[in-house]
């Protein structure tokens, strides 16, 4: 069988730390929730987990290739949140797309709990994995809204693109503000991906 | 394994095939279950052709749903028509066996495909499908 494993390349503008939390995560999924990645078209479903009947055994996570960097990483912690919550039962196929089908309440269930794993944290683990940032309340009051979210967006762009014109970035290598800087930018590109972590529905 | 219903098998076999070969159809089994079937060509021609109701090298509940899967993966490779995929996959599944165990296997099926939107992503449903089933 044709597999692919590593997700597709990445769109220019999508950053490095945005796919390093992207690696971490997916490495999380494997290492300890037994969750194996690949990706493929998948025309217009999202990604579907796949149970086996042997809970001892790997669940397959199957992810559309054309998913950005942001919205895996969105994905991840919602595939977390379906097995936290007990969802994936054996031989039960779990998918995401945006139809409304008989299992609503079961992603709607998932989706709060992704909310909350997202901005608090779950185990260590998770949180490790995922930006650091993410848990400011300035960072999130900002990313709740549309348009402030936009604007933020747009403006921590903006500054990454002059702390790299003017060569700051370089001068302040490995500085909290500039990683501030980085991951503010991955909340931000994840939350725009998946609006409905902010609360509202994509 | 004992076959239920050889003559419907067979059917189902020969319609997911397309137009490949006996002997194709074989190499391509091979290759989707990773070597995992020990279905031999003389055991596979005597299925497709009706004329066994013993597969010796099908020995297993196990080895039944990847047959199951891999022919599905086969009938998406021949551009067979969705609708008939699904119903011959049945077919081969309860043929092997029996319609309670296939029943178990095909609900997920009956569930997820409303949700997927074309082909190719039944082959990748199928294909994943079928990797849980390998032998690890």
């Amino acid at each position: 069988m044709a597999t692919v494993l590593r997700p597709p390349l990445p769109a220019r503008a999508e950053s490095n730390t945005l796919r390093a939390f992207e690696e971490r995560m997916r490495a999380y999924l494997d290492e300890r929730l037994q969750v194996r990645t690949r990706f493929a078209s998948l025309g217009g479903t999202r990604a579907l987990l796949v149970s086996p009947a042997d809970r001892e055994r790997a669940k397959g996570l199957v992810i559309d290739a054309d998913t950005s960097t942001a919205e895996r990483v969105y994905m991840y912690v919602h595939v977390a949140a379906h097995i936290a919550l007990g969802h994936n039962i054996p031989l039960v196929t779990i998918v995401e797309s945006d139809d409304v089908d008989a299992d609503q309440m079961k992603h709607e269930l998932a989706e709060r709990l992704t909310r909350s794993m997202w901005w608090r944290g779950a185990d260590a683990e998770v949180a490790a994995s995922l930006p650091a940032v993410r848990t400011s309340r300035v960072l999130r009051s900002l990313l709740s809204w549309g348009a402030t979210r936009a604007l933020t967006r747009w403006a921590l762009l903006a500054i990454r693109a002059l702390a790299y014109r003017t060569g700051i970035v370089r001068a302040l290598e490995r500085n909290a503000a500039t990683a501030w800087l980085g991951q503010a930018l991955c909340v931000a590109a994840v939350v725009s991906a998946a609006p409905q972590l902010a609360g509202e529905r994509g | 394994m004992r076959i239920q219903d050889a003559e419907r098998v067979s059917k189902a076999v020969q319609t997911l095939r397309g137009t490949r070969s006996l002997d194709g159809l074989v190499d391509r089994l091979f290759d989707i279950t990773e070597g995992s079937l020990a279905l031999d060509r003389a055991t596979l021609h005597r299925i497709a052709r009706g004329q066994t109701r013993v597969a010796r090298a099908i020995d297993t509940p196990q080895d039944c749903v990847r047959l199951y899967f891999a022919l599905m993966i086969v009938g998406c490779e021949e551009d067979v028509p969705v609708e008939t995929i699904v119903e011959e996959g049945h077919a081969i599944l309860a043929g092997f066996v029996g319609d309670p165990l296939a029943a178990l296997i095909f609900r997920d099926l009956s569930a997820t495909l409303p949700k997927l939107r074309d082909r190719a992503a039944l082959k990748e449903y199928l294909e994943e499908g079928l990797r849980i089933w390998l032998p690890s």
